[in-house]
C-alpha cells in the first residue's frame, strides 16, 4: 500500500486539506458510532427508568420504543464487533445489551401472577410427570413399613434399634395398653397454646430432616434416597407394630392417618424428587448431565417445594389438630379427607391449561 | 473481541472477569460476567439483614398484640411460620418484580439471568428462590433446634446434617459456573451487571503527524486498547508521566527520530491512536485482524 494508512477510510473525493496539508482523518468506525449513539443513549435512559421503576415506568410510546432500540443495540453490536476496536464503546455496548435484554425479556408476571401459576399449574404438572417416580419411592416406603412391623412383631427387641430414642418419646417395648391408650393416643388437648406451640418442634422433627436428606441425595445417584426411604418405613412399621400387640391398632393407625397421610405424602414426594434428580443424572440421554439436570431439576425443585408445604400442613394438623379430634373414625376422615383433597389437587389442578 | 477486553483488564487491572455465553432469542451471542462469590455473599448477607429486620419488627408487633410472653412456645412457632413466609415471600417477589434482583442483589450489581438466554420465567424463580429453603434454612433449622432439644438421638442426624450441608454450601464452589442448588435446579445463573458509560471518542480529527504503514504495523489490537485506556484516565502528574514513558517506547518501536515536547505527547499520542486504529480497523475490515504485536505482520 502506498497510501498513507490514516488516508485510507477518507471519502472518495478527498477532504480539504487542513492548516498543515494533510487530508482530515475519517474512521469508518467513528462514523458509524456518531450515526447510532443518540439511539443508544436513548435506550439506556429507558433501560435505566425500567430497572428503577418496573415496566410500568414507561409511556406507551415508550413501551413501544424499547423492543425498537434493542434490536438496534443488538445489530449495532454485532457490527461493532466487527470494524470496531474502541474498548470502551465495544465494553458499553456490551452491557447496555444485556441491560436491554433483560429490561426487555425480564419476568412479565407480577409476583401474584408468578406465584399463582407455580400453584395453579406447575407444581401439580411436575408431580404428575413424576408419577412413576412417586410410585417407585412409595413402594418402596411401604417396603420398609412392612420389614419393621414383621421383625417388631415378633420380637419388640427391634422396635428400639428401630425408632431412634428421641422419636421415641418414652414408648417402646415396656409400654402397657393403658399408657399408650391414655398417654399418646387420646392424650388430652393440651390446650391452644401449647398446641400451636407443639407445631415448631413437630415441623423440624426427624422425619423432616430425613426427607430433605432422602432429596438432597438423589444427587448420590439416587441409592441412598432409596435406603433412606427404607430406612424411614422401619420406624413405622415398628410403632404399628407395637400398637398391634397390644390390641390398639385401630386406634393407633387413625392417631396416625390425621396428620400421617399428608406427612409421609410429602416424605413420598422428596423422596420422588431425589429419585428425578437420579435418573436425570444416571440416563442424560443425549445431553450432558448438567444439561440434562437443568432441563429436568426444574421438576424435582418444585415437587420439593410441594413437599415443604405438605410437610407445613402435616406439623399443623399434627400439633394442633391431632389430640383436638378424640376420635378415631373422625381421625380418619380428617387424615383420609386431606389426603384426598392433596390428590385430587395433584392429579386435578391446572390440567386443562398450557403450559 | 471478547479475548481482546479480558486481556486488557488483565493487563491493566489485574483482574479477570470469568465469561459465559447467552445466546438472545434474537440469536446474538451477548458475553455475561458471572458474579463473583464475595458479591454474592455481601448481596446475601444485605438481603438477610434486611428480612431479618422484617421478621423481628412483625414478631415482635405480633406477640405484643396476642399478649404472650417472648420466650413460650407460641411465640417461637410464630416466629418460625413468620419466617418461612416472609424470608420465602421476600425473595420470590423481589426477584420477580425487579427482573431478577433482590435489595441486596441490585446494591452490588447482580442479577439473576436465565442460563440458556431464554426469558427468566417465574417458574425459575420460585423454584431457584424455595430450594434455598430446602438448601439451607431447613437445615439450619433442624441444627439449631437438634441441639437445644435432643436427649441424646443426635448422632444420626447431626452426621447427616453435617454431610448435607457440606455438599451443599460447596456445590457453588465445585461447579465452573457457581450455581447452587438452586440455580443447578432452576437453570438460572447469577451475573455482576456493571454500570457503564459511553465516554467520548478519543479520535483526533486533524492530522498534525504521518505515520507509514511499517510504523502502524509495529503493534496490534492488544496495544490499542491498553493505549486507549491510559488515554481516557485522568490527567495527572503521574499519569503524565505514565504517557510520557509510553510515548518513549512507541518512539523507539515506531523509530521516530523527531523529539517531541513534553508539551505534544498528549496530541501526538492521540494522534497515533487514531492512525492505528484507523490501519488496525481497516486491515480487520479485510479478514487481517491483529491481536497484539506479537502476530505475524498482516495475518491472523
Amino acid at each position: 500500500m502506498s497510501m498513507p494508512a490514516a488516508t485510507i477510510d477518507a471519502p472518495a473525493a478527498p477532504a480539504a486539506p487542513t492548516a498543515v496539508g494533510r487530508p482530515e482523518i475519517v474512521l469508518k468506525s467513528s462514523e458509524f458510532r456518531k450515526g447510532r449513539a443518540e439511539g443508544w443513549l436513548e435506550l439506556e435512559r429507558l433501560v435505566t427508568r425500567v430497572e428503577r421503576h418496573g415496566i410500568r415506568g414507561l409511556s406507551l410510546d415508550e413501551l413501544q420504543r424499547l423492543p425498537i432500540l434493542y434490536r438496534a443495540a443488538l445489530s449495532s453490536l454485532s457490527v461493532a464487533r466487527t470494524i470496531v476496536l474502541d474498548r470502551n464503546l465495544l465494553l458499553y455496548l456490551e452491557t447496555l445489551s444485556v441491560r436491554a435484554f433483560l429490561a426487555v425479556y425480564g419476568p412479565r408476571a407480577n409476583p401474584l401472577t408468578g406465584l399463582r401459576a407455580f400453584f395453579g399449574q406447575e407444581l401439580p404438572a411436575a408431580v404428575r410427570s413424576a408419577r412413576w417416580h412417586i410410585l417407585v419411592a412409595a413402594l418402596t416406603l411401604f417396603l420398609g413399613v412392612i420389614v419393621g412391623f414383621m421383625l417388631t412383631v415378633q420380637d419388640e427387641t427391634w422396635f428400639n434399634s428401630f425408632v431412634p430414642s428421641g422419636l421415641g418419646g418414652g414408648r417402646g417395648p415396656s409400654s402397657t395398653r393403658a399408657d399408650l391408650y391414655d398417654k399418646e393416643i387420646f392424650a388430652p388437648w393440651p390446650g391452644l397454646v401449647e398446641s400451636f406451640g407443639l407445631f415448631a418442634g413437630v415441623l423440624f422433627n426427624h422425619n423432616t430432616l430425613i426427607g430433605i436428606l432422602t432429596f438432597g441425595l438423589g444427587m448420590g445417584v439416587g441409592i441412598p434416597t432409596i435406603m433412606l426411604t427404607l430406612y424411614q418405613g422401619l420406624p413405622i412399621g415398628a410403632f404399628v407394630a407395637l400398637h398391634y400387640n397390644r390390641d390398639l391398632t385401630i386406634d393407633f393407625l387413625g392417631w396416625l392417618a390425621i396428620h400421617g397421610v399428608t406427612e409421609i405424602g410429602g416424605l413420598i414426594l422428596f423422596a420422588a424428587g431425589g429419585l428425578v434428580i437420579a435418573e436425570k443424572m444416571l440416563f442424560p440421554g443425549r445431553y450432558s448431565r448438567l444439561e440434562n439436570l437443568a432441563m429436568h431439576g426444574r421438576l424435582a425443585g418444585q415437587m420439593a417445594v410441594g413437599a415443604v408445604i405438605m410437610l407445613f400442613a402435616a406439623a399443623f394438623l399434627e400439633g394442633g389438630c391431632r389430640q383436638l379430634v378424640a376420635s378415631t373414625p373422625l381421625r380418619f376422615v380428617i387424615g383420609f379427607g386431606v389426603g384426598a383433597l392433596w390428590l385430587a389437587y395433584f392429579s386435578l389442578a391446572g390440567r386443562g391449561a398450557r403450559r | 473481541m471478547t479475548l481482546a477486553h479480558d486481556r486488557t483488564s488483565d493487563f491493566l487491572e489485574g483482574a479477570r472477569r470469568e465469561r459465559r455465553q447467552i445466546v438472545t432469542p434474537e440469536g446474538v451471542p451477548l458475553s455475561v460476567e458471572l458474579a463473583d462469590y464475595g458479591e454474592r455473599l455481601v448481596a446475601f448477607a444485605i438481603d438477610l439483614f434486611v428480612w431479618l429486620v422484617m421478621i423481628i419488627a412483625l414478631l415482635i408487633a405480633l406477640v405484643s398484640a396476642i399478649g404472650v410472653s417472648g420466650g413460650s412456645l407460641l411465640a417461637i412457632s410464630l416466629g418460625l411460620f413468620i419466617g418461612f413466609m416472609v424470608r420465602n415471600l421476600y425473595f420470590v417477589g423481589f426477584e420477580l418484580a425487579w427482573r431478577g434482583a433482590t435489595p441486596g442483589k441490585r446494591l452490588v450489581g447482580l442479577r439473576v439471568i436465565d442460563r440458556a438466554g431464554g426469558p427468566l420465567q417465574p417458574s425459575a424463580v420460585v423454584a431457584r428462590n424455595l430450594t434455598r429453603e430446602i438448601e439451607t434454612f431447613l437445615p439450619l433449622g433442624v441444627l439449631l433446634t437438634a441441639g437445644k432439644s435432643a436427649t441424646g438421638a443426635v448422632d444420626w442426624s447431626n452426621l447427616g446434617i453435617a454431610l448435607w450441608m457440606l455438599l451443599f454450601a460447596a456445590l457453588p464452589f465445585i461447579n465452573r459456573d457457581r450455581m447452587r442448588g438452586g440455580d443447578l435446579l432452576a437453570g438460572t445463573l447469577v451475573i455482576s451487571l456493571p454500570k457503564r458509560v459511553l465516554s467520548g471518542d478519543l479520535v483526533e480529527r486533524k492530522a498534525k503527524y504521518f505515520f507509514t504503514d511499517a510504523q502502524l504495523r509495529a503493534y496490534g489490537a492488544f496495544e490499542l486498547q491498553v493505549l486507549e485506556e491510559l488515554l481516557r484516565r485522568q490527567v495527572t502528574p503521574d499519569s503524565m508521566r505514565l504517557l510520557a514513558e509510553v510515548c518513549d517506547k512507541i518512539c523507539r518501536r515506531i523509530e521516530w527520530t523527531t523529539p517531541i515536547a513534553p508539551a505534544d505527547i498528549l496530541p501526538f499520542l492521540r494522534e497515533f491512536y487514531t492512525a492505528e486504529r484507523a490501519f488496525l480497523e481497516h486491515e480487520q475490515l479485510f479478514g487481517k485482524t491483529r491481536a497484539d504485536k506479537h502476530a505475524k505482520p498482516g495475518g491472523d
